[in-house]
């Protein structure tokens, strides 16, 4: 029974795992593209917060400008490798 | 069965050897851009297949030990010596990770289980799950060679089949231990997956913080697990060992906490990666630690280097354990100097004052704090490895680092989510500190008006700051919620309280974390209370009594009873308060025939303000009256409170954002056209 069930179990994995897959997924690389969406998002995320935050009364204005200001200027500095990215 | 099981982990060892082994070299072909006899992408595909299926292997040996377990085999040493005839169901499956073999199997099974659910989720990015695949592969390859080698689940006992087992340890016959070690091997095991994704997204340079997207619900799904352990652990020791307390600074006391203190602080400075991307060597440093401190607290558990109420097997598979350590540690280093470039941080700490800085100090106290328990765990060791003499070091030396150091971590709890991002200007400090510093100092007051005399000792001064920082922190809390909901009120013109659940789940991640620190706010007031303790133990005959804060305890019985399975000593306790019987207890010793060991069994009765908790410790040999020890302890139940709330706090911040489902649910094609909603951006909640 032992014997059996060993067996089973034996034909059963290398079954799955050698049985040949029409479809296999390719392992495409991530490129500096991918990347720098990834991070533009964060930022806008990070204005998002920044927005929410201000709104919720939690920063004086003047803070609130010069946080925004800078976070600004990183999403544009983003955006801007991102289109030339997609220019060239 | 043993015939079955045994060949399941062999066969189990193979498939991960062959995932290791494939995944390697198509990673390097796929690298390289090598060109092999067989595309990389389908070795590697193989490779993923075997991981998978060394889950199926596992389980398969996993089932055949429950199932001898169930069916009394005593052919099978480890069934022999962890369990018996008469020992109940729940604990027979409890007996599966009473043993060092045993638990091992457990390891394993629970490893292969997340790296099951790792390799199925492999389309969220197919390359980094590969590596972190064959990063999980080398793990399970680890602890198979031991199962398959050293500590071998399916010996065969020799000699004649025993008609009976020699039970399982009475320690262990409690409810929590059906569940408290698969929980904290939840935890312990689960942090092997960040780990390998971390490693795997060095070795491969992996642009961006993504792969901390992809393990934060892992990572918190382990912590939390972990942190369940770690707390059942505390509540056993409470219910189970009887001496009043729920952590003596045991060394597997310890060595659960210390993963913890590193994957607390992980959680924390992630979010400094994920959202400026600082602090990248740090992250990686710490989840290395972490993973390695779990494997260390294997170690201390399983090896029985380090004496401890908590280590219930002793072998020489420490050996094993340092070796795996020692190489965990050369591969981690050497892919962090070869790859140490990739790791620039992109911005620089602008401020000591802002919600970077204050996760840099949570950091920087969680490290001091498991640095603190490492060198008292390892002491003993390290000092009978030198001197030849065992120096152990006692709970005065952990609370005198531990206490402050807590407290600290609780003001810091307070006051990170009250800075701003980047910097905080004085303004803003003023804006958002005041509410909470008078809710800190008006609690002082009043407790010290109410007795609480912080210049009697110490313990009232701790005690005395901590219930201060406790009410500091719940007031911050309370004005991050309100303050956020207040904005959701003037938009959608709801009432607070839904407007509170509303802005919960449009940020579940941000609010989640606050109920998780509100949770260990809860947690802290209930330690605090143990500086107000108190005991008293007599020999109580039938009819008399003693008295312990506002009850009168009389004894109306003391008995003895026979089971299958134990023989009990109990006294019947009638519990008066203000003249009035109000409850009774019956607090218990048994001596567990199997095991020829006794066992005190607590009789516990838990209120919000205080435990009696009662011991029988025995009967005195010159009058055979017992004798009882009474604690009266304060605010226990609120750790437990606490951790529930922790528990759901995690649930929440494991939860969707509501937007994030709403934009989903547009994104179909059938609700494209019908959703008309738009997102004001500055509703979302922050983060």
């Amino acid at each position: 029974m032992s014997t059996l069930a060993c067996g089973v179990l034996l034909l059963a994995l290398f079954g799955y795992i050698f049985w040949p897959e029409r479809h296999v997924e390719a392992q495409t690389k991530k490129t500096r593209l991918d990347f720098l969406e990834e991070r533009r998002d964060v930022v806008f995320d990070n204005l998002r917060d920044l927005n929410f935050e201000y709104h919720a009364g939690k920063y004086p204005e003047e803070d609130y400008a010069a946080q925004r200001a800078s976070l600004e200027n990183e999403a544009a500095e983003i955006v801007a490798e991102i289109d030339t990215f997609r220019l060239a | 069965m043993a015939a079955f099981g045994s060949f399941a982990l062999l066969l189990a060892l193979v498939l991960c050897a062959y995932n290791l082994l494939a995944g390697t070299i198509a990673l390097r072909q796929l690298s390289t851009g090598a060109a092999g006899r067989i595309s990389p992408e389908r070795l590697a595909e193989t490779a993923r297949r075997a991981g998978i299926s060394s889950f199926i292997a596992v389980s398969a040996a996993a089932a055949a030990l429950l199932y001898s377990v169930f069916t009394n085999n005593f052919s099978i040493a480890y069934i022999l010596h962890h369990s018996n005839r008469a020992l109940p169901g729940p604990y027979k499956f409890a007996a599966l990770w009473s043993g060092q073999e045993g638990s091992l199997l457990l390891w394993a099974w629970l490893l292969a289980g997340y790296g099951f659910v790792l390799r199925l989720r492999h389309k969220v990015d197919v390359r980094l799950t590969a590596y972190a695949s064959t990063i999980l592969a080398a793990i399970q390859v680890f602890f198979l060679l031991l199962l398959n080698f050293t500590a071998l689940p399916f010996a065969i006992a020799p000699g004649e089949i025993a008609g009976d087992g020699f039970g399982l340890n009475p320690l262990l016959q409690y409810p929590e231990m059906v569940i408290h070690p698969p929980m904290l091997y939840l935890g312990y095991v689960g942090f092997s997956v960040p780990f390998a994704f971390a490693l795997g997204a060095l070795m491969m340079r992996y642009p961006g913080e993504k792969w901390i997207h992809i393990t934060r619900r892992w990572t918190m799904v382990t912590w939390i697990f972990l942190t369940c352990g770690v707390v059942l652990g505390m509540h056993w020791a409470y219910a189970v060992l009887g001496w009043g307390g729920y952590w003596g600074w045991d060394p597997v006391e310890n060595a659960s906490l210390m993963p913890w203190l590193t994957g607390t602080a992980f959680l924390h400075s992630v979010m400094m990666q994920e959202k400026r991307g600082m602090m990248k060597n740090w992250n990686v440093w710490l989840i290395f630690s972490t993973f390695m401190l779990s494997i260390l607290g294997t170690l201390l558990t399983r090896s029985g280097i380090v004496s401890s109420v908590h280590a219930f097997a002793q072998s020489s598979i420490g050996n094993w354990f340092v070796g795996f350590l020692v190489i965990t540690l050369i591969v981690c280093t050497f892919t962090f100097v070869l790859q140490r470039d990739h790791l620039k941080t992109e911005h620089k700490l602008e401020s000591l004052v802002s919600r970077e800085s204050s996760f840099l100090f949570n950091n920087l106290v969680l490290l001091a704090a498991c640095f603190t328990v490492l060198w008292g765990t390892l002491f003993p060791v390290l000092s009978e490895y030198v001197q030849g003499s065992k120096v152990t070091v006692g709970a005065p030396f952990y609370n005198r680092v531990a206490v402050p150091i807590g407290l600290f971590l609780l003001f810091l709890t307070g006051v990170g989510p009250l800075l701003a991002w980047r910097s905080s200007s004085f303004k803003s400090i003023r804006k958002n500190f005041i509410a909470p510093l008078v809710a800190g100092v008006v609690t002082a007051i009043i407790l010290t008006l109410f007795g609480v005399h912080f210049w009697q000792d110490e313990g009232s001064f701790y005690s005395l700051v901590c219930f201060s920082l406790a009410a500091l922190v719940t007031t911050a809390i309370g004005s991050e919620f309100v303050r956020g909901a207040a904005v959701i009120q003037r938009h959608t013109g709801q009432n607070i309280l839904a407007s509170m659940v509303q802005l919960t789940r449009r940020n579940t991640r941000r609010y989640g974390g606050y109920l998780v620190h509100f949770g260990i706010v809860v947690m802290f007031v209930g330690l605090a209370g143990s500086a107000f303790n108190r005991s008293v133990e007599k020999e109580l005959g039938f009819g008399q009594s003693m008295d312990l804060g506002p009850y009168h305890l009389v004894c109306q019985s003391f008995t003895q009873e026979t089971n299958a399975n134990y023989d009990t000593e109990y006294s019947l306790m009638d519990v008066y308060r203000n003249g009035k019987k109000q409850f009774q207890l019956a607090p218990e010793k048994r001596f567990y025939q199997a095991s020829q060991q006794t066992q005190t069994m607590v009789a516990n009765h838990s209120t919000p303000l205080w435990d009696l908790y009662l011991v029988y410790e025995g009967k005195n040999p010159e009058t055979g009256l017992p004798i009882i020890k009474a604690f009266l302890n304060p605010l226990v139940m609120w750790i437990w409170i606490g951790v529930a709330i922790v528990v759901f706090g995690t649930a929440v911040a494991l939860m969707p954002n509501l937007t994030a489902t709403l934009a989903s649910q547009r994104n179909r094609p059938d609700t494209l056209a019908a959703s008309a909603e738009v997102e004001a951006p500055a509703l979302r909640g922050g983060d």
